[in-house]
């Protein structure tokens, strides 16, 4: 990809208008990944807490520059015959019964074993080449002619291993095939990849990358949210359940809530015809929220000073 | 502008932020990208390639405001010397960095004040007379830091080490400054008893406060880190059993950091793969054989072995202080060693691996001390450990011998050694003894040495971390 290719790219506050004419509000640091990520050609490594919006970030950017977004979804065992590349094995197999019927002819007139040998070595190899390969993910955003955004979605569930695989994709794009060569980018992909730090990520991956923590929003940030994903929920509502989530998230909950909860709230409540928050409502409503029994019950008894609290603002 | 990047990239560096000199080059290119311009552009731009924890984020930030604050004069401008003074205080809050030329009311009555005083004392009339006190009597605030600054400069406070050194170095910015001259027309005044010494000597004290608070900060800046890591150098060359109970924690959180970078370092993840992928090249090869048919099929295994790590540790007075930070390292490495068992004696012996999966560490070593201390016998702790298991070694299993081979002229029961030695992967005795005292007096070092693969002096943490750093290598 290269830089006068997107206009879309050009400046920071260009960003985050682009982002907010996709639906996606975002903060300056996040912008500023985005930007540096493309003019220095390096990788994005997006961390944070569950459901912040680090997906909907690769989503966005490739909505924005209008590439295909190519996805590998990561998980313990994965490995790269299922991330690069994997060999068609059927159509080998095929080739080579083709190949024994065919062997009678291909080598009339030849003498002796030597010859035959000899004769064998004149046609290509064509059992490991690139008619046979099978892309994966990571090859075919290699193999994207206008560039694509490569997301790496989870990278902490795969293995140790995997993470060395991707060193050399993050770092000269390009990959190697022990069986044809290198196999460089044809237009350098953006690459996104996401973790939510089950593990720590070797300090090779990381250095290869650029750093961008994404934690909750602030208030005011996810008004802005709440008010573009749910245009028709009255302000004051918008207001005081925003309000309330960010309160429950000062909480101690096995799994706090997101954005993406925080909008499938408003969302239910719009549903629900609600203009105010009360405790009923709320309570009615929390599993919307919460996704754990014991969250739902730890919270049941401070739920009216909670909603109080709110209410009064 | 890049040089000074780079004295940033130092102090992140000596405040334990890890940066490469590839990130350094990163951090260039992010720069020129953004601009000098925008501040918190360049600073979010910064933190995302040089940061990459957000414990590595809250630092930089932290440094980033010390550092660039000092950088720019004008903002560190000093706040007017007295709360009564509040229209300075807000003058200068409007337009910071703007010279403040002209002297506010309550400072003219001062100012005043001591040109009155000046014209009988001529040492006050010379001190009047001087650019340091001329910027602190006309409250010119960039004319002041920038004083500062080049005091800083010239007394090397960079080089800080120690927060003992503050007051020196205070000291002797002031006298670059020249603040003797102040200081010998206060004498002079204190002899008239003017009426003038009071504003003067509130003068004194806000130079004097405001290059307090300026050591204070580059200490912060360049300092902490240092001193952090001085004390960890030091304690970590420090015969453990000689380190005093107060820093008994600092050494904890050592022993912690040390086994995760040795974490980090060896911390392949070891899964048993019950079958790989088809081996399409050895299928085929395997099927020439039978004309071609491919029914033998091959599969891409790994093969793995399961290493164990059984540790052996003398708890008696002597050597119980390093055993208990031999078992605080390995059980601190509990992900990267698969199968640690832990034996304690002094002079029978027992298995004590529950009392680690029970309790946390700290708690469990204790509970060992209670159980296993008193007098060793070497014989019988043998004898025990062979009945416990002996069955168990063979060659997957490390193992680790802490102690000082003293045994009060017992039965060393040599013979067992040498079975678990046979038996063995490999057997590493450490003994916190100087190599110089083995087999002297009661020590069976010597011949216990004759039954190991590596026999080592152990009596620091530099050491320790060296041989458990050998003992990860050995055992994958």
């Amino acid at each position: 990809m290269h830089t006068q290719d997107f206009p879309q790219l050009d400046s920071v506050d260009v960003i985050k208008q682009g982002f907010e004419s996709f639906g996606y509000i975002c903060s300056d640091k996040i912008a500023t990944a985005v930007f540096l990520a493309f003019q220095l050609r390096k990788p994005v490594l997006v961390e944070g807490p569950p459901g912040v919006g680090k997906t909907e970030l690769a989503k966005t950017t490739a909505q924005l520059l209008d590439t295909p977004l190519i996805r590998l979804q990561c998980y313990e065992g994965l490995d790269e015959a299922k991330a690069l590349y994997e060999w068609k094995y059927g159509k080998q197999l095929l080739y080579t019964q083709v190949l024994k019927e065919k062997l009678g002819d291909l080598l009339q007139g030849t003498h002796n074993l030597a010859e035959s040998v000899e004769r064998l070595h004149q046609f290509g190899d064509i059992f490991y080449s690139e008619e046979f390969l099978e892309p994966r993910p990571l090859l075919k955003a290699m193999q994207q002619e206008k560039g694509a955004i490569l997301l790496i979605d989870e990278v902490d569930k795969s293995d140790y291993e995997f993470e060395s695989l991707l060193l050399e994709i993050l770092s000269d794009y390009q990959v190697s095939i022990p069986e044809i060569g290198t196999v460089k980018a044809k237009s350098s992909p953006m690459v996104f990849l996401t973790s939510n730090n089950t593990r720590d990520l070797s300090d090779a991956l990381k250095r290869r990358c650029l750093h961008l923590y994404i934690p909750f929003p602030t208030v005011e940030l996810e008004e802005r949210i709440v008010r573009i994903r749910v245009p028709e929920i009255d302000q004051k509502l918008r207001h005081q359940l925003v309000e309330f989530v960010h309160s429950l998230r000062q909480l101690d909950l096995k799994k706090l809530p997101a954005i993406s909860e925080t909008i499938d709230w408003a969302r239910s409540l719009l549903l629900l015809h609600a203009d105010e928050l009360d405790e009923e409502l709320v309570r009615s409503t929390l599993n919307v929220l919460l996704k754990f029994e014991d969250d739902i019950e730890s919270t049941d008894g401070e739920l009216r000073q909670l909603v109080r609290g709110v209410a009064e603002d | 502008m890049p040089e000074n990047l780079v004295s940033f990239i130092q102090v992140l560096r000596s405040h334990d932020v890890r940066i490469s000199p590839a990130e350094t080059l990163d951090a260039m290119h992010v720069a020129t990208t953004l601009g000098y311009g925008d501040r918190s552009l360049l600073r979010d731009g910064l933190g995302m390639t040089l940061a990459k924890t957000p414990e590595e984020e809250a630092i930089f930030l932290q440094c980033f405001e010390r550092f660039f604050d000092r950088g720019l004069a004008d903002v560190s401008a000093p706040d007017a010397p007295d709360a009564d003074d509040a229209t300075a205080t807000e003058d200068s809050s409007d337009h910071p960095g703007q010279q403040d030329a002209s002297p506010l009311p309550a400072r003219a009555d001062e100012a005043l004040a001591l040109k009155v005083a000046a014209e009988d004392n001529p040492e006050l009339q010379a001190l009047m007379q001087s650019e340091l006190m001329r910027a602190l009597l006309e409250n010119d605030r960039n004319a002041l830091s920038l004083a500062i600054n080049r005091a800083g400069e010239a007394t090397g406070l960079q080089a800080i080490q120690m927060f003992t050194q503050k007051g020196q170095y205070t000291r002797r910015m002031l006298d670059a400054m020249g603040e003797e001259q102040i200081r010998a027309a206060v004498i002079a005044l204190e002899r008239e008893q003017s009426p003038a010494l009071p504003q003067l000597q509130r003068y004194r004290d806000l130079l004097r406060e405001q290059v307090r608070d300026y050591v204070d900060g580059q200490y912060l800046l360049h300092a902490e880190g240092k001193t952090r890591q001085f004390m960890e150098d030091v304690l970590s060359k420090t015969r453990l059993s000689n380190i005093e109970h107060t820093y008994l924690h600092r050494v904890h959180e050592l022993v912690r950091k040390m086994a995760k970078k040795l974490a980090a370092r060896h911390s392949r993840k070891r899964r048993q793969y019950r079958r790989g992928q088809l081996d399409m090249a050895r299928t085929l090869r395997a099927g020439i054989a039978n004309d071609g048919l491919m029914f033998d099929l091959h599969w891409r295994r790994t093969r793995r072995d399961k290493p164990q790590i059984l540790a052996v540790c003398d708890v008696s007075g002597s050597v119980a202080a390093y055993a208990k930070f031999l078992l605080l390292f390995l059980y601190s490495l509990q992900d990267v060693l698969p199968r640690v068992r832990s034996f304690a004696f002094s002079s029978k012996l027992g298995e004590v691996s529950e009392l680690f999966e029970e309790h946390p560490v700290e708690k469990a070593i204790e509970l060992v001390n209670w159980k296993y201390g008193g007098a060793t016998d070497y014989g019988t702790a043998l004898t025990d450990f062979a009945r416990l298991a002996l069955d168990d070694i063979n060659s997957n299993t490390t193992v680790i011998i802490l102690g000082d081979a003293r045994n009060n002229k017992g039965d060393p029961r040599l013979e067992i050694m040498q079975s678990i030695y046979q038996r063995s992967r490999q057997v590493i005795w450490l003994n916190p003894e100087s190599r110089r005292a083995w087999g002297t007096g009661d020590s069976e070092m010597h011949r216990y040495q004759s039954a190991c693969h590596f026999a080592a002096e152990c009596n620091n943490l530099k050491q320790l971390e060296r041989i458990v750093d050998q003992l990860l290598k050995s055992t994958r």
